[in-house]
């Protein structure tokens, strides 16, 4: 059956999975708190090509209620067998229907038709976890909102193109919460955060 | 165990009948604890304790009702083979569902004879004895009721 044939990809997730859960849920939520800011995120391994800050944050989030959807390149056996065991979660091949979606850089240029929640639930929206080969090194730009005094800059190797989609999709309350992955980092990005794109915008 | 809660599948079937020994062998599996770890093996979830709730129906007809929650320790491991062995067994006893998974990774190798005779038939022909002695032991209380004339003849 599905799960004799799944069970060769096994592989062990946090060592405990209580406290290690906790703190990364935790660190999760002081990067939502303080948007732009690097978090430590080290309790996982890698499992195949996830690295280990994007495993341990699908480790602390998803469970049986939390419809997941995969960019191809993180569609393998290995992170579906795993993911459906140790998190329970569904992965669905709609994103309309996802409250997660876990991405990779090429997956990040095309949010269209992730939920960004309705105007009584914003909290229903999809919530995006990128894996990002590094958080620095890209077009520094300067974001500002909540959590941030003044002015923050964040150096994210994203294409435009992404902050175009985000943009277009934002309308708060309604909007997608991000969380950006590289190594053992995370960067969170809610989306109260505004990200100012070119000068006049800074004024 | 009632026979017709059994798979069709024989293989399952066979798979169910030694979990099933397995999980009522409380600490009978610890006499078997040095054989069991012999391999190398990795716990892909330690043993854990968790709850699930216990649902019965009324003569066995009836609607389903809930009668109440149980405490459920449950275990996978994975021998250095690649073979997975689960085990979910009752109380809180995390040795016992540790050495539960072990064996049931063991069972489904190639040595599988070797344990079924070595472990499943020792474990499951003392479960059967004590149901038994207990059955003789339930049966010395029973009072049985009859009338020698009945009214309506």
């Amino acid at each position: 059956m599905n799960a004799a044939n799944s069970s060769q990809w096994l592989q062990p997730a946090f060592n405990n999975p209580v406290l290690d859960a906790q703190a990364s849920f935790r660190t999760a939520l002081k990067a939502l708190s303080e948007p732009g800011l690097l978090q430590p995120m080290d309790r996982a391994l890698a499992l195949g090509n996830l690295q280990p800050a994007t495993y341990a944050l699908c480790l602390a989030f998803l469970d049986g209620d939390t419809p997941l959807w995969l960019a191809p390149c993180f569609d393998t056996p290995a992170i579906r067998a795993n993911l459906s065991f140790h998190c329970g979660c569904p992965i669905v091949a709609e994103r309309e229907l996802a409250l997660f979606a876990l991405l990779d850089e090429a997956g990040a240029a095309d949010l269209s038709a992730f939920d960004n929640g309705s105007e009584r639930y914003p909290d229903q929206s999809c919530t995006l976890l990128v894996q990002l080969d590094a958080l620095s090194g890209g077009e520094p730009l300067r974001w500002r909102g909540p959590g941030i005094k003044d002015v923050r800059s964040v150096e994210l190797p994203l294409a435009p193109v992404f902050w175009q989609q985000r943009q277009a999709r934002s309308a708060f309350p309604r909007g997608l919460d991000a969380f950006f992955a590289a190594g053992e980092q995370v960067i969170g990005l809610p989306r109260s955060t505004r990200v100012l794109l070119n000068a006049e915008e800074a004024a | 165990m009632n026979r017709n809660l059994l798979h069709s599948d024989p293989h399952i079937a066979a798979r169910q009948r030694w979990m099933c020994v397995l999980a009522r062998a409380g600490n009978g599996l610890a006499a078997y604890e040095s054989a069991l770890k012999e391999t190398e093996y990795s716990l892909i979830r330690a043993p854990e304790i968790g709850m699930t709730l216990v649902r019965g129906r009324m003569g066995g007809t009836g609607s389903p009702f809930n009668l109440g929650e149980m405490s459920v320790t449950r275990c996978v491991v994975r021998l250095t083979d690649g073979r997975t062995g689960y085990s979910y067994v009752a109380g809180r006893d995390k040795q016992h569902a540790e050495l539960a998974a072990l064996a049931d990774a063991h069972l489904q190798g190639v040595e599988q004879p070797h344990w079924l005779s070595r472990l499943i038939e020792p474990l499951a022909a003392a479960q059967q004895h004590q149901q038994a002695a207990k059955a003789a032991e339930t049966a010395t209380t029973q009072v049985e009721f009859f009338t020698l004339v009945r009214g309506e003849d």
